[in-house]
């Protein structure tokens, strides 16, 4: 157990010679690449944190955008409602005044047709006492009853106010004017003769006459002057009455 | 069991077997290094993910001790234990001889340690703050000190030496009287053997030099608590 120096300095040399030649093309490289390999995965950790930071951001954004399309979408929900409320109470007014107006429509229709019917009855019952009324007085008339008549036609005629006189002789002084004269029954001479004296009177002439028969006026004359028509029967007046009912109603 | 066999000589220098060993490992850890590394991707394959994982193991060991200064003493304490250990490792192929089985070879690796220990100590605090240490906590203790110096790179030398020249000289001896197969276990003996003081070599090692370093660490980390 002796130290060979020779071996023991180049042995010395030896490992320092091995730890250049490690270091250079052992140590180095691998550490080398070893700190490529981190550093890579540092900038990949890096980048995925800037990545990550920034899809937060992203998410944080569209969260914040989600919040505002929520708010305003609340608003025009709010807005839309409003306007759908104001535009019910719109229509709904629209049609309450439209139904409202239908049943014064109706109503009115309704009130016409009741008295459409009322005066249908009315028609109808003045008809029928119009009807009866002739079929009573065409038994009651009689000869006396035509003269009373014309008595009471000429009281009227005196009665005229001098305008209708006027109105009347103007008529009958156009040329070829006649007086016609329609009885019921054959009027007597007498009666025939105060009727004449009268018209004559009031026309301020003598006008030609022409008599006719028809059993139609119950009782009573009708006497027609040109335009004009002289009513004094009982047929005429009982149309008279049911016009005049029918007017009044 | 002292190898001075001389090969042959170099001018004066009387070139022994042991260095020529050493020169062939030397050889052969040099293709090696270069046959491993001369393609390295970032993506590696097998044989570099394996040559990772051994430069990766040798830092973290160095990086448990000295957490700042792995990358300065990877080289330093990552060849002890690649040539520590293959050289142990040598003994095993029929004709060879261990390198480390010679005093010669250990004693220049231990008087290597002895010297990278001040180197880094030096190189850590300065000259005067290096050397200061010695003092503390107090000067009586400075041929304390200077024994411990002395006698750890002594023992360091010895340990390898003893260990490894008594096993091979065990196997010889095994070899010769029992027969061909008997020293087989002997030998896988001689495996975990060889690993253990590469090992322990290279943590000694590793302990002294951060044991220097740490020192002046600590005395810095004390003066400016006191500081402040």
């Amino acid at each position: 157990m002796e130290v060979d120096w020779t071996t023991f300095a180049l042995e010395i040399i030896n490992f320092l010679i091995l730890v250049w030649i490690l270091k250079r093309f052992f140590y180095h490289p691998v550490l080398d690449v070893i700190a490529r390999r981190r550093a890579g995965i540092e900038k990949e950790m890096a980048d995925a944190k800037a990545v990550e930071e920034k899809a937060q951001a992203l998410e944080q954004q569209y969260e914040n955008r989600l919040a505002d399309w929520e708010k305003e979408r609340e608003g025009a929900r709010a807005k839309l409602g409003e306007e759908i409320s104001r535009e019910r109470e719109h229509q709904m007014a629209a049609v309450a005044a439209a139904v409202e107006a239908e049943r014064e429509r109706n109503r009115v229709l309704d009130e016409r047709h009741r008295q459409e019917l009322r005066r249908t009855a009315e028609e109808q019952a003045l008809a029928q006492g119009a009807a009866f009324s002739a079929r009573v007085l065409s038994r009651l008339a009689d000869a006396g009853l035509d003269e009373r008549i014309v008595e009471t036609m000429v009281a009227d005629l005196q009665r005229l106010t001098l305008e209708q006189r006027q109105t009347l002789a103007t008529s009958a002084a156009e040329a070829g004017v006649k007086m016609h004269i329609v009885t019921a029954r054959p009027l007597r001479d007498a009666a025939q003769a105060r009727l004449s004296a009268a018209m004559t009177e009031v026309l301020q002439r003598a006008l030609p006459q022409e008599y006719a028969i028809d059993e139609s006026l119950i009782g009573g004359v009708r006497v027609t002057i040109g335009p004009w028509v002289l009513h004094a029967n009982l047929s005429d007046d009982l149309q008279f009455f049911a016009g005049g009912v029918r007017r009044a109603s | 069991m002292e190898s001075a066999v001389v090969v042959f000589h170099l001018g004066p220098l009387a070139i022994t077997a042991t260095v020529v060993t050493t020169w062939g490992i030397m050889l052969l850890l040099g293709l090696a290094a270069w046959f491993a590394t001369r393609r390295l991707s970032l993506d590696p394959g097998p044989l570099q993910t394996l040559v990772e994982g051994i430069v990766s193991a040798m830092d973290n060991a160095i990086r448990g001790m000295l957490p700042q200064r792995s990358q300065m003493l990877l080289p330093f304490i990552g060849t002890l234990w690649i040539y520590v250990l293959v050289a142990n490792l040598t003994g095993l192929i029929p004709g060879l001889s261990s390198p480390t089985a010679s005093l010669s070879v250990t004693a220049g690796l231990a008087l290597l340690v002895f010297l990278s220990v001040h180197w880094y100590g030096v190189r850590s605090e300065g000259f005067v703050g290096y050397l200061r240490h010695y003092l503390r906590p107090s000067p009586i203790l400075l041929p304390f000190h200077l024994i411990s110096e002395v006698s750890r790179t002594v023992a360091l030398a010895v340990r390898l030496f003893g260990n490894v020249m008594s096993l091979e000289l065990a196997a010889l001896l095994v070899l010769l009287v029992a027969g061909l197969l008997v020293p087989v276990p002997l030998l896988m003996l001689h495996v975990i053997e060889a690993v253990v003081q590469a090992y322990i070599f290279g943590v000694l090692a590793l302990v002294y030099i951060s044991g220097a370093m740490q020192s002046q660490q600590t005395v810095s980390d004390s003066n400016e608590e006191g500081g402040t």
